[in-house]
C-alpha cells in the first residue's frame, strides 16, 4: 500500500510529464521548417505500409488523363535565351546582278568576309500552360554582321549593302501544344519574321513579313518516346516551300542516349552525362528570306526599287554541350561547319514569291546565284530554361 | 516524510495541468478544417506517381507513396532519386521521398510559400497550389515569376 500509493502516482506523473514534453518537443521540431536533406526523407518505409496505395481510384468522375509536351531525358525548354553565334572567314562570290527592266546588270565581284558574327535573342513565355492545353508566345531578334577584308573595295551592291547593314530576322513566334488524349497530341508552331538588311533607325515596312507555321499530329507512346508527322510552311532553305516533317523524340533505358529530330529542321543525337550535362551531335537547316531594303547611296543604286530578296539557307554540322550552370540558367555551347545551300537572289513577281517547290513548279531563274565558301562556326548562349 | 511527498505533487500537478492545457490549445488552434482539405493522396496528371500530402506542424508536405515504374530498369533495384545534384541523395528511394514541402494555406483554396521537386531532372521550383474543387489540384511550378511555370492538374484518389 505504501509503495503503490505514493511511489506508483508518482511514476505515473513523470510518465505523463515525459510523453507532454515529448510531444511538446515534437510538435516545436515539426513547426519549424524542415532542412534539405534530411527534411525530404519521409519515415523508412518499415513504419508505413506503401503497398495500401495500389488500390485506390479516384474520388471524382470523368477524370482524363493528358499526355506530357515531353519525355524523360529531354533537353530543358528554352524560355529566354542571349548567344552570340560566330562563322570564321570565308569567301563570298556574288553573281552579276541581273536588274529590272533594260537596265545594265551590275558585275560580278568577289570578296573575303573576315567574320560573321552577330547577337541572337529569343523567349518563349508561357501563356497557359495546363494539362490540357499549352500555349507559348514568344520573340526573337537575331543579326548577322559581316566584317569583308576590304569594304572599300567592293563593287557589287549585295556586298556593299552586307558590309554597311547586314542582316536582321526580327519576329514572334507562338506554339501550341494540345493533347487529345494520354497518348495523342496535336502540336502547332506559327511565326512571323520580318527580315532584310534594315537597321533599326529606319525600319522596314511590315507588309515584308514572312510567315511560317508547322502543325504535327503525334503520339507519346511511352514515357521515353513521342513522335509525329505533319506538314510546314517553311523559309528554312531560304525560299518558301511547303514540305512533310517528321517529330522523333526518344531517350533509351538506361537514360543515357535519345535523339531530338524535326526532320528535315534538325536531328540530333543526345547522350546525357546526368540530367544537367547533355552533349549532342547532329544538324540544322537555317535559313530565312531577307528583302534588300536599304538603298547603297554611295554608288546611287537603289537596292530598294528591285524588289529582290536573299535567299540564305545553310546547313549547320555541329557539336553541341548544354549543361546548368546554377539551378535553371544553362549554357549552350556548340561548335560546327557552316555549310551553304543557298545565297541567291530572287525577284518577287508582281510583289509576290516565286514558290519553286524545288524546281517542279517553277524554274524561274534567280536574279544572282551566288557561291559561299563553308566556314567552321561557333555559337554560345545563355539560357533560362523551363520547369 | 509522507507529508512532504504530498506537497510535492501538488506543486508538480499545477505545471502539469497548465502545460497539458497549452497542449491541448496548440492543437485546437492548428487545426483548420479549411486549410486541411489539401490533406489526402492525389495523382500527378501523367499518373505516373501518387502523392500523400500530410500536415506537419502547420504545414503542408508531399510525398512520393506509389510510382508507376517502382524499378529501375538498368538495376533491378527500387527506384532512387539519381538525378539529384546533391551526391548524398542519389541513393535515396523515391518512394517516401517529400516532393512537395512548406507549404502553407493562404485562404481562398490557395496554399503557397511552398516547392516542388521533380526528380526526372532533380530541380525544384516554386510551387503554388490552388484547389479548383475537392477532388481536383492545379499544382504550378515556377521560375522566379508565376509566369514562368507550368500548372499540372493533380486528382484526388481514396479508397474505393
Amino acid at each position: 500500500m505504501h509503495i503503490r500509493d505514493f511511489i506508483a502516482p508518482n511514476k505515473t506523473a513523470g510518465l505523463i510529464v515525459a510523453l507532454l514534453c515529448a510531444a511538446t518537443t515534437s510538435l516545436q521540431a515539426q513547426t519549424e521548417t524542415p532542412q534539405t536533406p534530411a527534411d525530404t526523407l519521409a519515415p523508412p518505409a518499415a513504419e508505413e505500409d506503401y503497398s495500401q496505395y495500389d488500390n485506390i481510384g479516384f474520388a471524382g468522375e470523368g477524370v482524363k488523363r493528358y499526355c506530357s509536351p515531353k519525355i524523360e531525358g529531354l533537353s530543358p525548354a528554352k524560355l529566354i535565351s542571349i548567344g552570340y553565334d560566330y562563322q570564321m572567314g570565308y569567301m563570298m562570290k556574288a553573281d552579276t546582278f541581273r536588274r529590272a527592266g533594260n537596265f545594265a546588270p551590275l558585275m560580278p565581284d568577289s570578296a573575303r568576309v573576315l567574320t560573321s558574327n552577330g547577337l541572337r535573342f529569343g523567349c518563349n513565355i508561357p501563356v497557359i500552360s495546363r494539362t490540357d492545353l499549352v500555349w507559348q508566345m514568344g520573340a526573337n531578334y537575331w543579326e548577322q554582321r559581316y566584317k569583308f577584308e576590304d569594304p572599300s573595295a567592293l563593287k557589287n551592291p549585295m556586298l556593299t549593302s552586307l558590309s554597311e547593314n547586314g542582316l536582321r530576322t526580327m519576329g514572334i513566334n507562338t506554339t501550341l501544344f494540345k493533347p487529345l488524349n494520354d497518348v495523342k497530341f496535336l502540336l502547332f508552331q506559327g511565326s512571323a519574321d520580318l527580315s532584310g538588311d534594315y537597321q533599326f533607325g529606319k525600319f522596314m515596312p511590315l507588309k515584308y513579313t514572312k510567315y511560317s507555321a508547322a502543325l504535327i499530329y503525334g503520339k507519346r507512346t511511352s514515357e521515353k518516346k513521342q513522335w509525329g508527322v505533319g506538314v510546314a510552311r517553311t523559309y528554312r532553305v531560304g525560299e518558301l516551300n511547303y514540305i512533310p516533317i517528321i517529330f522523333y523524340n526518344s531517350t533509351d533505358v538506361a537514360n543515357k542516349w535519345g535523339t531530338e529530330i524535326l526532320f528535315p529542321a534538325r536531328a540530333h543525337v543526345r547522350r546525357t552525362i546526368n540530367s544537367r550535362n547533355m552533349l549532342f551531335a547532329g544538324y540544322e537547316l537555317e535559313g530565312q528570306s531577307y528583302r534588300l531594303w536599304r538603298s547603297n547611296d554611295q554608288t546611287g543604286f537603289n537596292l530598294r526599287n528591285e524588289d529582290a530578296e536573299i535567299r540564305r539557307g545553310e546547313i549547320r554540322l555541329r557539336a553541341v554541350y548544354e549543361f546548368s550552370l546554377k539551378d535553371f540558367i544553362w549554357m549552350s555551347i556548340q561548335a560546327g561547319y557552316r555549310i551553304n545551300y543557298r545565297y541567291d537572289v530572287d525577284r518577287l513577281s508582281d510583289g509576290k514569291e516565286v514558290y519553286r517547290a524545288f524546281g517542279l513548279a517553277s524554274d524561274a531563274p534567280y536574279v544572282m546565284v551566288n557561291q559561299l565558301s563553308n566556314p567552321l562556326y561557333f555559337n554560345i548562349s545563355l539560357n533560362l530554361v523551363s520547369p | 516524510m509522507l507529508k512532504l511527498r504530498k506537497l510535492d505533487m501538488r506543486k508538480f500537478i499545477v505545471p502539469m495541468l497548465l502545460v497539458l492545457v497549452a497542449g491541448v490549445l496548440t492543437a485546437f488552434v492548428q487545426q483548420n478544417p479549411e486549410a486541411d482539405r489539401l490533406m489526402g493522396v492525389w495523382e500527378p496528371s501523367n499518373g505516373r506517381a501518387r502523392v500523400k500530402i500530410e500536415k506537419i506542424g502547420a504545414k503542408y508536405y508531399g510525398k512520393f507513396v506509389w510510382l508507376k515504374e517502382p524499378i529501375e530498369p538498368t538495376t533491378g533495384q527500387p527506384k532512387t532519386d539519381k538525378n539529384n545534384p546533391d551526391p548524398s541523395m542519389k541513393n535515396v528511394p523515391l518512394k517516401g521521398y517529400r516532393m512537395l514541402k512548406d507549404f502553407v494555406y493562404k485562404g481562398n483554396n490557395e496554399w503557397a510559400d511552398g516547392t516542388i521537386y521533380d526528380p526526372l531532372n532533380g530541380s525544384t521550383y516554386s510551387c503554388t497550389i490552388k484547389m479548383t474543387n475537392a477532388n481536383t489540384l492545379d499544382i504550378r511550378g515556377y521560375i522566379g515569376v508565376s509566369a514562368l511555370g507550368r500548372t499540372d492538374v493533380w486528382k484526388r484518389l481514396v479508397v474505393k
